[in-house]
């Protein structure tokens, strides 16, 4: 089970619903118990309502500051954590990609989605052995020990981390438009963004997503 | 001579490892992460990106990152 002290469950709600793009980071944990998150970290990233994508020298830099502070990758690199729009917490081919790419070579990593409806993913990856991955449950632990809660410092995170762009819509001369995402998140599998021409982001149809 | 090394593939490393005087970054990348591709991480030696045929130096600092870390939704 993935649990999440209520203070970094806390942040982790409030960037997910500070702006109107998807947004990212790991979690830290505790050193002897690898999966209950202390914290939410963020790092400087672009997003959209429908990607997001961390800047490559601030992972380095996350990196060299955890380490700094003391903790093993272990601590602070496994849990990636990051936001959908709308209800549907499930991964998406991008993010499947990402966390065999990243992750993959890690003895063990998580993939954490929160949809900002309210749902959630979480599936643990294991690659020692004859490896192996496994969706599990998350929850809030109410007795791991947490303070209160920190909005102007959250606030400050948020803008100094987040920086949104708008998805473009692009309109051809024979009347067809076409979305495409300005981080490039989709690759070559843009033309899932087709459907949003036809209807505004938040009130997308989801309900062919099927929650684990 | 001693380095400290930090990445996050295998059981995740971050500690000082002894390398011969004039390894490369190219070298020591290829000895320890043998099954990654150079393009997909961000190396920096004392926090500075370098280039693959850089030696290291004692007390360098070789940090070994994973780039494009993107997430997208499920249309």
């Amino acid at each position: 089970m993935l649990r999440f002290s209520p203070l970094a469950w806390a942040k982790l709600e409030y960037f997910c619903h500070r702006g109107d793009t998807e947004i990212g980071g790991f979690g830290v944990s505790k050193p002897n118990d690898l999966l209950a998150i202390e914290d939410f970290a963020t790092l400087k990233q672009r997003t959209t309502a429908v990607s997001v994508v961390f800047d490559d020298a601030a992972v380095g830099d996350y990196f060299e500051a955890q380490v700094d502070a003391g903790r093993t990758p272990e601590q602070f690199a496994r849990i990636w954590l990051h936001t959908h729009p709308g209800n549907c917490p499930q991964p998406s081919m991008t993010d499947e990609l990402t966390f065999d790419r990243v992750f993959g070579n890690a003895s063990w990593a998580v993939m954490f989605i929160l949809a900002r409806g309210g749902e959630r993913y979480c599936r643990l990856r294991f690659n020692t052995g004859p490896g192996g991955a496994m969706v599990v449950p998350v929850e809030i632990d109410y007795a791991m020990p947490f303070a209160g809660s920190d909005h102007d410092g959250w606030r400050a995170e948020f803008n100094r981390n987040v920086h949104e762009e708008p998805v473009i819509v692009r309109g051809f001369a024979n009347g067809s438009r076409r979305v495409e995402d300005p981080l490039d998140a989709f690759g070559e599998y843009n033309d899932a963004l087709e459907p949003l021409l036809d209807a505004d982001l938040f009130d997308f149809d989801f309900d062919e997503c099927e929650v684990l | 001579m001693k380095i400290l090394f930090i990445n996050n593939d295998g059981g995740g490393f971050a500690d000082h490892i002894e390398v011969s005087e004039g390894t490369t970054v190219q070298a020591l990348f290829a000895q320890r992460i043998a099954h990654g591709k150079p393009e997909d991480y961000l190396i920096r030696v004392n926090r500075q990106p370098v280039a693959r045929d850089q030696k290291l130096q004692d007390g360098d600092r070789l940090t070994i990152t994973p780039t494009k870390i993107e997430g997208a939704f499920a249309a």
